[in-house]
């Protein structure tokens, strides 16, 4: 709340309409710092993709309940659409679009060698709490990799191959 | 081997057209699966989309189109892979384009009812054996050959005999002077080369790295987004709404009365918009309206299940009869009888709905992921009165369809309201207005009745299905929808058979959901079959087996299926199996699943599945399909339904609508007859027969019959 304060205090002392809601926020995503306007509970998902046209970051419950949004925060899996942008200043936010260049994270490679993708709407967000597990764990078993994969939801049923490839990709970070 | 998807590139054949020669052959469509094979190569002036499905520029750049939009079903992939394998190039070595939504070019664009491949087979090949023949002929005239002397392979044609080789762009402008043959020689399959190979799937890549582009990931310059209050009671009207509020809040517009049509009946709606999706949102919440609730505020599931039960007692129509059922079943000494419950499904796809549509005085555009763009186009044409031909529709990646996004009713409503905004406007329903509006699968009762005779045989069987038809939802007196009586295996060799069905009218809204009737027939007609058998004494997999003897696909995939999953090694104590069958789109699957009891608790353990779809194009999507329809199949088993509770849907989000997840999935096997039938559906075969061998394997186990869907697993 403190944040959202000071932002406020800046809006007005710089003499912006809407002193009250709309604030300005610094943000890191990808390595890049960035500055947006917005307003301070607008969740982290939208500012991604409305502000900053980071597309890949998926909208499908808004309430925390199916991973589509996940983004890595500090190198933690967090559900950007409940997450108010006013809580993401001073932090290091990674999005599908910056994990790496051209696929080459051991996780995309691994999704790409199990054809895992169906209509390909979850796997940001699967590929971005796989990431955020196996950087913590690069062994995990079975049960750490379903505990990780938690609420992390795909309609098309592509779960056989999530888990193959996560294996996949273990092996591969073990292996490097 | 390279991809541009997202929104049809609509430039790059203009310019084309403009700098240089290409050979560019396409279609006109001939009803569903016929079209004439054309040269569109000259028929390029600016402003004219040549939208062809083969094009090959002089550079030997060959470029193929898939004309079916993808959802994850794969015909991105396999509708080029069928092109490529006649048209004899590398497809490694082409790139695939999305085409653009047009009827006159592509012919039916819709994709449902696992139709992509089974109706396009023959005419995508017949493309690009035209395609290859002409560049062969034009071959021939350079090696003052006969064609009959050539050899096409890998984008070259060869003079065999001398060794001579030229490559199809060098051949481009002499064959694009050419006429198109309608009867080219197809390749034996036999010789097949990428047909039936496990060809990586060219829209990966880009799933995996953000690049995709759905429908909801589109802008447009100008634009506003439209969050929309629907009434949450099925056939709610607005009475009065105050928006003063709404509009204080930084960023909205405008708040619009709106309404959309589903199924000719009329949803109001207010709708705030804003220039961005947040700020929508906010104001949406800020809205204050009165809803007139119709009749149905009270209304609850219950009461729909006790108008089932009843009308259960009725005559109904009979759909198809044989033997005398009435007079046998009465006499008849060993008689059983069971009532199966499915209830309403949402689709639920992790792509919200959502459309973007911009209308102005003399054009409408679309922007969006649908399941049936040229719907879309004569959908609007209609709605303002405006000439197909100044309606653009440009359609992208689904994040999931299932059925729901073959609709109108989201476009219709965002096209009023960007009529209204005059600005492009887009709406992005929240996971609430997917879950709590529908339309949804249907609820439905069935009532079976059988008889075994002394021998221990079945003797009768009577299904009756009761339940909402789709078609028509707004009218009394059409025909039923085809489909209805969809999963119920007539080819049983039962004496005395009768399929009836009794139709109610209900005003929750339905729709086609992943493989329709067949995933609520099935269920109650394959669960009643292994009551029959139990009944009979005999094993489940060989009393189907002796029924369906004079039928060979079904056989067939039983046979394998008991091979893959042990069916006849007795399993230990603690692990139950169960079987099912189904014919889906033309496809035949027998399913069988394994639980087990593991610390007191029932676990679906193994599902092996075997399948005959005919030809294979890509087998890894036929495995990749049965694996899906396997967890969608059995997340509608026991995870989630649709319920209402004083006229609203009880369900809002995940939270309450839940989804399976990693990990409580089974092992999924998936095991291909190989096979020279006609290609046929595979996207929604495996689902209906999950839920009935999930709840066979579980009497198996446990003695404990299953007759209502959804059930609790650790209730059982
Ligand atoms: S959209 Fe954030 S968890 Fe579902
Ligand atoms: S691939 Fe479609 S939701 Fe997961």
């Amino acid at each position: 709340m403190l944040k959202f304060y000071l932002n406020a205090e800046f809006c007005k002392l710089n003499g912006f309409v809407n002193y009250n809601t709309m604030g300005f926020y610094k943000l890191t995503v990808n390595g890049q710092l960035h500055s947006v306007e917005a307003d301070p509970d607008t969740p982290l998902l939208w500012v991604l993709r409305d502000n900053l046209g980071l597309t890949g970051t998926k909208f499908s419950c808004g309430i925390a309940q199916c991973g589509a949004c996940t983004v890595q925060i500090n190198g933690d899996p967090v559900r950007s659409c409940v997450m108010p942008v006013s809580s993401a200043i001073n932090s290091k936010i990674v999005t599908i679009e910056g994990l790496s260049i051209a696929n080459s994270h051991p996780v995309q490679k691994a999704w790409i060698e199990e054809q895992v993708p169906q209509c390909g709407y979850c796997h940001s967000g699967q590929i971005m709490a796989a990431a955020a597990l196996l950087e913590k764990n690069a062994n995990p078993s079975d049960e750490e990799i379903h505990n990780g994969m938690r609420g992390v939801l795909c309609r098309c049923g592509t779960y056989p191959r999530v888990m193959k490839a996560i294996r996949k990709a273990s092996a591969k970070i073990s292996k490097s | 081997m390279k991809t541009t998807t997202n929104l049809p590139r609509r430039d790059f054949i203009k310019l084309s057209a403009i700098s240089g020669a290409f050979l560019a052959v396409g279609f006109v469509p001939l009803g569903e699966k016929e079209s004439k094979i054309v040269n569109l190569s000259k028929t390029a002036t600016p402003g004219n989309e040549l939208n062809p499905f083969v094009f090959i520029g002089t550079d030997g750049k060959v470029v193929l189109y898939n004309h079916r939009p993808e959802m994850g079903q794969g015909t991105f992939q396999a509708i080029p892979m069928i092109i490529a394998e006649e048209l004899e190039v590398d497809i490694n070595d082409i790139e695939i384009r999305q085409s653009p939504a047009d009827e006159h070019k592509y012919g039916d664009q819709m994709v449902v009812g696992s139709r992509s491949i089974r109706n396009n087979f023959n005419n995508m090949r017949k493309m690009g054996a035209a395609a290859r023949e002409m560049l062969m002929q034009a071959a021939a005239k350079r090696f003052h050959s006969d064609v009959s002397e050539c050899e096409a392979k890998n984008g070259y044609i060869t003079h065999v005999s001398s060794g001579r080789k030229i490559s199809y762009g060098v051949l481009v402008r002499d064959a694009s002077e050419l006429e198109p043959s309608n009867s080219p020689a197809l390749k034996d399959p036999s010789q097949f080369s990428v047909i039936g190979k496990s060809v990586p799937r060219m829209d990966i890549p880009l799933k995996t790295n953000g690049e995709a582009k759905f429908g909801i990931d589109h802008q447009v310059e100008g634009m506003l987004y439209a969050s929309v209050e629907r009434s949450p009671f099925f056939a709610g009207r607005v009475i009065d709404y105050f928006g003063e509020k709404a509009l204080q809040v930084p960023g909205v517009k405008y708040i619009f009365k709106t309404s959309r049509d589903v199924w000719g009946k009329k949803r109001e709606a207010v709708a705030v918009l804003a220039n961005s999706y947040w700020a929508a949102v906010k104001g949406r919440k800020a809205l204050e309206i009165m809803w007139h609730n119709g009749d149905l505020k009270n209304w609850t599931t219950e009461e729909i299940w006790i108008d089932y039960y009843k009308a259960s007692k009725e005559e109904g129509t009979t759909f198809e009869e044989k033997g005398d059922f009435e007079n046998i079943f009465d006499k008849s000494a060993n008689k059983i009888e069971a009532y199966y419950e499915t209830p309403y499904q949402a689709h639920a796809p992790m792509e919200p709905m959502n459309a973007m549509v911009s209308v102005t005085e003399d054009k409408i555009e679309f922007w969006g992921s649908t399941q049936n763009p040229n719907g879309i186009r004569s959908h609007l044409a209609e709605k303002f009165g405006m000439h197909p031909d100044k309606i653009i529709i440009n359609y992208t990646f689904m994040g999931g369809g299932f059925g729901r996004r073959s609709l109108m009713d989201v476009v219709d409503e965002v096209a009023d309201l960007s009529a209204q905004a005059g600005v492009p406007v887009k709406v992005i329903w929240t996971r609430e207005d997917d879950i709590g509006q529908g339309p949804f699968r249907a609820c439905s009762l069935n009532h079976l009745r059988g008889s075994i005779n002394a021998e221990g045989n079945a003797e009768c069987l009577d299904h009756k299905i009761i339940c909402q038809d789709i078609r028509n939802q707004s009218g009394y007196g059409k025909s039923p929808s085809s489909g209805i009586t969809g999963g119920v295996i007539t080819e049983y060799e039962i004496p005395n058979f009768r399929l009836n069905g009794v139709l109610r009218k209900h005003h929750i809204p339905i729709t086609y959901w992943r493989s329709v009737y067949h995933s609520t027939n099935c269920f109650a007609h394959e669960s009643f079959i292994d009551e029959m058998a139990h009944e009979a004494g005999k094993d489940p997999l060989d009393f189907r087996l002796v029924m369906l003897k004079n039928h060979y696909r079904y056989s067939q995939v039983l046979k394998l299926v008991a091979e893959k999953s042990d069916w006849y090694k007795t399993p230990d104590e603690n692990t139950g199996r169960g079987v099912a069958i189904v014919e889906r789109s033309g496809s035949f699957v027998a399913l069988v699943a394994e639980v087990k009891r593991i610390e007191g608790k029932i676990v679906p353990y193994k599902f092996t599945v075997a399948i005959d779809c005919g030809i294979v194009i890509n087998p890894d999507t036929v495995v990749a399909q049965s694996e899906g329809c396997v967890v969608m199949g059995l997340t509608a088993a026991y995870k989630s339904a649709i319920t209402i509770e004083e006229g609203r849907v009880a369900q809002t989000n995940f939270d309450k609508f839940k989804l399976m997840e990693l990990y409580e999935t089974p092992q999924v096997n998936v095991h291909i007859v190989q096979s020279n039938e006609a290609p046929e559906g595979v996207g929604e075969a495996a689902l209906p027969p999950t839920a009935p061998a999930l709840t066979n394997a579980i009497f198996s186990l446990t003695g404990k019959r299953i007759r209502r869907l959804p059930f609790k697993l650790d209730e059982v």
